[in-house]
């Protein structure tokens, strides 16, 4: 298992201590009737400040808990969480968080989604509305401001949710699969709208997903995960793709496909692994909810 | 099936309900008219009775007793129902230890305290509105508490990673979603309430829609009883509608409220 510790993208930082750095994390669930499932071993991972990292494995092998520990949500059995040279404990109240699953208020507008981001901070409220209107702008649902999520197509409410969590001005950006169930067109446009306000103030960035060319169109790093149970982290590699990408028009370069066929051979075998442990591991995951 | 069809078919049942009601008590095909008199009236003397009641004034006392009741069971209940669920929510023990009082408070026909909240709180309409509350209490705490536990953990965990403290998790996540839930059940709670305050008042009082029923039903008056039982539905229905607008209006923000024909 290689996990070297790679500089990030922007050389002038490299003297920096790392924004995200999670060493000998273990994570063990306790189900109902004393059964237990180990779900990640052993994960060792630094993402420096300004490097956007992706992390890729098959479902279910403990991506989203990954995050979750990062986040601060989850502390994990064995192991440090360690966040700019200060170990975590509770929240990680320099993190943002992008969530899988719609976690949008839907009793709230989009506005009003947005503009609550910012009343923990202590910013008035005609301030937050300014902010607010300006981020729904950026992330191009001028228009859209007073409606509700329900309202809003997936894709939108991503980008609502998006406003929400860049508002806050986070150092570190958690993405869990954040534009999984949209459809490609939108993942792209999304992955660009992503690549655009990123790379105004580069943040480190954990960036989960099962696409492996999303991951590597976007990213600097791509990290492979192995299937569950006691999953770990079984290959990282840089990309050296030039910035500013297109991530639709990435995807024709050479270079791409090099990079893609590394990483696939990697990740072929866990998502094989995966598939057929399927009927066994169901039930184990079945058990969980 | 449109609109217009639809109305169109309602009334006919209307009709041919009171078609029949009039062929029985009218023609002696059914046995003596007197006697089916008697027993059903006929429902031109009921509209007759109705009209003539909705058209004087001492109705509007009554049904303005009865209101009063009403509200108040609504308030103090909801009130009650919410601060409980809260409470029973966010504390473990509280709700474990009190949790087979609770059921069997709620199992307990309400009917059965109505004399004794006559006793306690005499024959005016405080001891309607304790039958009421006992009735809408359940209902808006059993929502509450069940709005509370089912805040979706997604946005829960969002809320908590924009930085919420537990105060401003009450406001924007917990109580919102309680009372999404306690909307929900509007139409049942205010229904319960108007229950309570009727029920209350034909069991024992000098005022409201309840005691007009049982004032004509003590000297047979068959008339009186439906004339009654009909401006009750009337005046039901005039209250669903009032709860209909208002939770169409603090309910905007959910799936299926708002019009499809906005662009
Ligand atoms: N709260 C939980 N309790 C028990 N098992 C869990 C829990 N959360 C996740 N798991 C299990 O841990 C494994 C990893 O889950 P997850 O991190 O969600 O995977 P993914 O890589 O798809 O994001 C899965 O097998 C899942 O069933
Ligand atoms: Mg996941």
């Amino acid at each position: 298992m290689e996990s070297k510790v790679s500089p990030p993208a922007n050389a002038g930082a490299a003297a920096e201590l790392p924004a995200v750095s999670l060493a000998g994390i273990d994570i063990t669930f306790h189900l109902q009737g004393g059964q237990r499932y180990q779900a990640v071993k052993k994960i060792d991972l630094a993402v420096a400040p300004g490097e956007f990292v992706s992390v890729v494995g098959p479902t279910g092998c403990g991506k989203s808990t990954l995050l979750n520990a990062a986040a601060g949500l989850l502390t994990p059995s064995a192991g440090k969480v360690t966040i700019f040279g200060q170990p975590l404990s509770g929240l990680n109240r320099r993190a943002g968080y992008l969530f899988q699953q719609d976690a949008l208020m839907p009793w709230k507008t989009a506005l009003a989604n947005v503009k609550v981001a910012l009343e923990p901070m202590g910013v008035s409220d005609a301030q937050a509305d300014r902010q607010a209107r300006d981020w729904l702008a950026r992330v191009g649902l001028r228009a859209f401001v007073e409606r509700y999520p329900h309202m809003l197509s997936g894709g939108q409410r991503k980008r609502v949710a998006l406003a929400q969590m860049l508002i806050r001005d986070p150092e570190i950006l958690l993405m869990d699969e954040p534009f999984g169930p949209l459809d490609a067109q939108t993942r792209q446009i999304m992955g660009n709208l992503l690549l655009d306000l990123w790379s105004k103030d580069r943040k480190a960035l954990i960036f989960v997903t099962h696409d492996l060319e999303e991951a590597i169109a976007l990213s600097d790093r791509v990290v492979v995960m192995s299937a569950g149970p006691a999953a770990g982290i079984v290959a990282d590699y840089k990309v050296p793709l030039p910035r500013p990408r297109d991530i639709a028009e990435i995807r024709l370069e050479k270079a791409f496909h090099e990079i893609h066929r590394d990483i696939w051979t990697s990740l072929r075998v866990e998502v094989q692994k995966a598939y057929a442990m399927g009927e066994g591991k169901e039930l184990v995951e079945g058990a969980a909810s | 099936m449109n609109r217009v069809k639809l109305i169109a078919l309602q009334i006919l049942v209307m009709v041919v309900f009171l078609g029949i009601w009039h062929l029985v008590t009218t023609t002696s095909l059914f046995g003596d008219v007197k006697t089916t008199q008697f027993f059903f009236s006929t429902p031109g003397e009921v509209l007759a009775r109705t009209w003539k009641q909705l058209t004087g004034a001492d109705i509007y006392y009554h049904l303005g007793i009865t209101l009063t009741e009403t509200v108040l069971a609504f308030v103090i209940g909801s009130a009650a129902g919410v601060f409980f669920g809260f409470a029973f929510a966010r504390n473990a023990l509280l709700a474990a230890v009190f949790d087979p009082y609770i059921k069997a408070a709620n199992a307990l026909p309400r009917v059965v305290l109505a004399p004794i909240f006559a006793l306690w709180f005499g024959l005016g309409i405080w001891s309607k509105v304790a039958l009421g509350f006992t009735l809408v209490f359940f209902i808006v705490f059993f929502n509450v508490y069940q709005g509370v536990k089912e805040v979706s953990p997604t946005v829960l965990a969002n809320a908590r990673m924009l930085g919420m403290n537990e105060r401003q998790l009450f406001r924007h996540v917990y109580w919102p979603s309680a009372l999404t839930w306690m909307f929900s059940s509007l139409h049942t709670s205010v229904g319960f309430a108007l229950v309570g305050a009727v029920v209350g008042e034909y069991l024992g009082s000098s005022a409201g829609l309840g005691y007009k029923i049982h004032e004509a039903e003590s000297v047979f008056d068959v008339t009186g009883v439906f004339s009654g039982m009909l401006i009750l539905a009337i005046f039901v229905i005039v209250i669903d509608s009032i709860v209909t607008l208002v939770e169409n209006r603090l309910l905007v923000w959910r799936p299926g409220q708002s019009s499809t024909t906005t662009t």
